[in-house]
This record gives structure tokens, sequence and C-alpha cells, in this order.
């Protein structure tokens, strides 16, 4: 078969630009996209291919694209709600002079250095497997605090999800802390991990059963 | 070289909400042809233009103005989330869907701008066989499957493969030359 005669580089390079032209299946298409994430030799390849193909680009019309830059936005840069701080809000039935004592306390707490508030805590009911979600700055910092990562072959992802919308892949979680660009999350807003194939869902919705979630603003 | 996609890009990742509004207004008509052309549905390809920008936002510090424009990145964001999409659909795509797209730009490439890279990969697509320029063309503006591609060209799906996979190699010693 000609498939034999490819060098190994030929092989790879094949593999790219079928990669980035799409025709791969959905399985060919996570392995190749997984190679992707661990070989950076491969994705030079795939990079090579996006900006030779890229050359076909004229060939795509434009066409009247809608405004949806409220509902992006929306996602992107939730509006925070006036957030009650937790020790007020826990704190309800007590007198109003004494709630202002604590808030004094509270707010003489918050002169201290700047540390990453924490956003929530995705734990399994045993404790076993547990991702801390904090923010800091205008970044979201997710770290495993207890447990494993997937097993070979699998990952867990972390989702996004804002009151009646589609989970958001945040990305990857590894053994290594994973860090991303975001405003802070307001309470309402659900983080799940799923697990996905190596190389994270194929579809950029979760295709694997979801073992943590947590909403934001429940205790 | 002069490219306002590439600086926008690069202020979204530096956090630039208004360099984000800006980009959406310079690119989204031409991420909508992508979306559209390659999804076929109206509201599919609106729901994904906000995953598409979502993710631009998101990824915009992966972006590297020295390895390509702007556009292409973003148009490579657009064409992954579709053909992910695409791909998990159920095949095989209905005859319906197939005759939709039967060449709708025949020869797109021949319409590229005569300069630069755009002109040698027209050059370079000439050189190949007409059916097998018609297949990668039709892969990467249709996303078509190597399913959708032996169905369409009346070939087994291994043949398909064998085509494409050294058309591939083809274009590309043809492009490095």
């Amino acid at each position: 078969m000609t498939e034999a005669a490819l060098t190994p580089r030929e092989e790879d390079a094949a593999l790219a630009g079928e990669y980035v032209l799409g025709v791969l299946d959905l399985a060919e298409r996570a392995q190749a996209e997984a190679r992707l994430r661990r070989d950076p030799g491969f994705a030079a390849l795939v990079a090579d291919w996006e900006v030779r193909l890229g050359s076909l680009n004229e060939g795509f019309a434009e066409a009247t694209a809608p405004n949806l830059l409220p509902q992006i936005e929306a996602r992107l840069f939730p509006k925070h709600p006036p957030r009650r701080s937790p020790i007020a809000a826990g704190l309800g039935w007590l007198s109003g002079a004494l709630v202002a004592a604590v808030l004094a306390l509270a707010s003489i707490a918050t002169l201290a250095p700047p540390r990453p508030d924490l956003v929530v805590t995705l734990t399994t009911a045993d404790n076993r497997l547990a991702y801390r979600v904090t923010h800091f700055g205008e970044t979201l910092q997710i770290s495993r605090v207890a447990g494993v990562g997937a097993v070979r072959g699998q990952v867990h992802e972390l989702w996004l999800i804002a009151p009646d919308s589609n989970p958001v892949s945040l990305g990857l979680l590894r053994d290594r802390p994973l860090v991303i660009p975001y405003p802070a999350p307001p309470a309402g807003f659900v983080f799940a991990v799923s697990i996905e194939p190596e190389g994270g869902s194929p579809t950029g919705q979760p295709t694997g059963p979801v073992i943590l979630t947590a909403t934001v603003g429940d205790a | 070289m002069d490219d306002p996609v590439a600086d926008l890009i690069t202020k979204c990742a530096a956090g630039d909400r208004a360099a984000f509004r800006t980009l959406y207004r310079v690119s989204s008509a031409k991420l909508m042809g992508v979306l559209l052309r390659m999804l076929r549905e109206r509201a599919e390809a609106e729901d994904a233009l906000q995953e598409v920008y979502t993710r631009v936002w998101l990824r915009a510090g992966r972006y590297d103005p020295a390895k390509g424009r702007g556009m292409t990145w973003l148009i490579a964001v657009a064409r992954n989330l579709a053909i992910d999409r695409l791909r998990a659909r159920p095949e095989p795509h209905s005859d319906d869907a197939l005759d939709t797209v039967q060449d709708s730009t025949p020869r797109a490439e021949t319409r590229l701008v005569a300069q630069g890279e755009a002109r040698r990969m027209a050059d370079c697509f000439d050189a190949l066989e007409p059916e097998r320029a018609a297949a990668v063309r039709g892969a990467y503006l249709n996303g078509l499957s190597y399913l959708d591609l032996a169905t369409r060209h009346a070939v087994p799906l291994n043949t398909m493969r064998t085509w494409l996979r050294r058309s591939l190699l083809k274009l590309k010693e043809c492009l490095e030359t």
C-alpha cells in the first residue's frame, strides 16, 4: 500500500494536515488533539498547516452576524452582584450593633496582604478527590488538593456553567495547578469536573461522567 | 506586516475588553461565514459563534503574531469548533446536506489574491489532479469527513484517505520549494 511508503516524518506531516483539514473521525481527532498537547513537534506541524491551508480562507464568504456580544460578555465577564460578606450573611440573626462590630473586624482583616479568594472547593462525598478554585487579581487558579488525576488515557476537564448556559471548558486539570485569566465568577455559577478522553472533550461539551460539581456562593 | 486583527488579539490577551468588542465587530462576519458554511444551520452557527469568541478571549494568550496573521488564527479557532461539532454529529450526513455543499464556490483558490503565500497555494493546487484538489478544498471549506468525501467522490474510504494524504504531502512539498 502507498501508506507503507510514507516515512515517519511524512506520516506525521500527513496526520497534522488531516487534523487541520478536519477529515479525521471523532476518535482519531481526539487522539491527534491529545498528541498536540504533549508533542511540541507535532503542534508545530499543525500550526504550519493552519497557515498553509489558511490560504483557502478567501473561500469563506462573510455572512451577517447578529450582535451576540451581550451574551458573550455575560458569559465571560459576569456582573458582580453586590456580594454579601459571608460573615454578615451567616450572622444575619445578630443585632445590628454586633454585626457592625463584626464587619469592622472583617474590614480590618481585609487590610491584610492580598490573598487569593476561595471561590469553591469541588470534592467527592468521601473527600478522596478534591480541587480548590481560588481567584486572585484577574486569574482563576485550580489545584488538586486531594486524590490523584484521571487514569491513563483520560483526563479531568473543568467546566464553568453560567445560569441557563451551556458549560464552557476552562481547561484540563493535571498535576500542576491550572491558571486562567478570568474574572471572579459570581454566585450561582457552577463549576464541574468531568472525565474526558486524553486531550479533553472532543465536542466542546462534557461527554464523560461529571464527577464533581460546586456552586459559587453555596457554603 | 500591518495586522490590526493581530493587535486586537494581543490586547485581548492583556485583558482589554474594549479591544475584544472591536475584534468582534471587525471579525464576526467572517467567522459567521465560516461557521454557517461548515455547520449549515444558522441557529447552530450563532451558538457556535458565541463559543468561538469565548474561546478567543480565553486563549488569546496562546496566539503568536510571529506564527501567522490574526484572522488566520481566528478562523482556525472557528473551524476547529465547527469540525468538533460536525464529527460529534451522527454519521453519515444526509444526502440533503451533501447536496447543499456541492461546490458552491468552484475553484475558490483561483480567486485568491495574487500575492505571496496565496498565489503559491493557488499554483500548488493547480499542480494537483483536479478531483484531489477538490477533495482537499471540500474538506477545508465544508468540513467534509473522509466518509463524506468517499461518498461524494464515489471511491472507497481507504482510497480517499490515500489520495488526500498524498495530496497534502504534495502541497507541502510544493509550498516549500
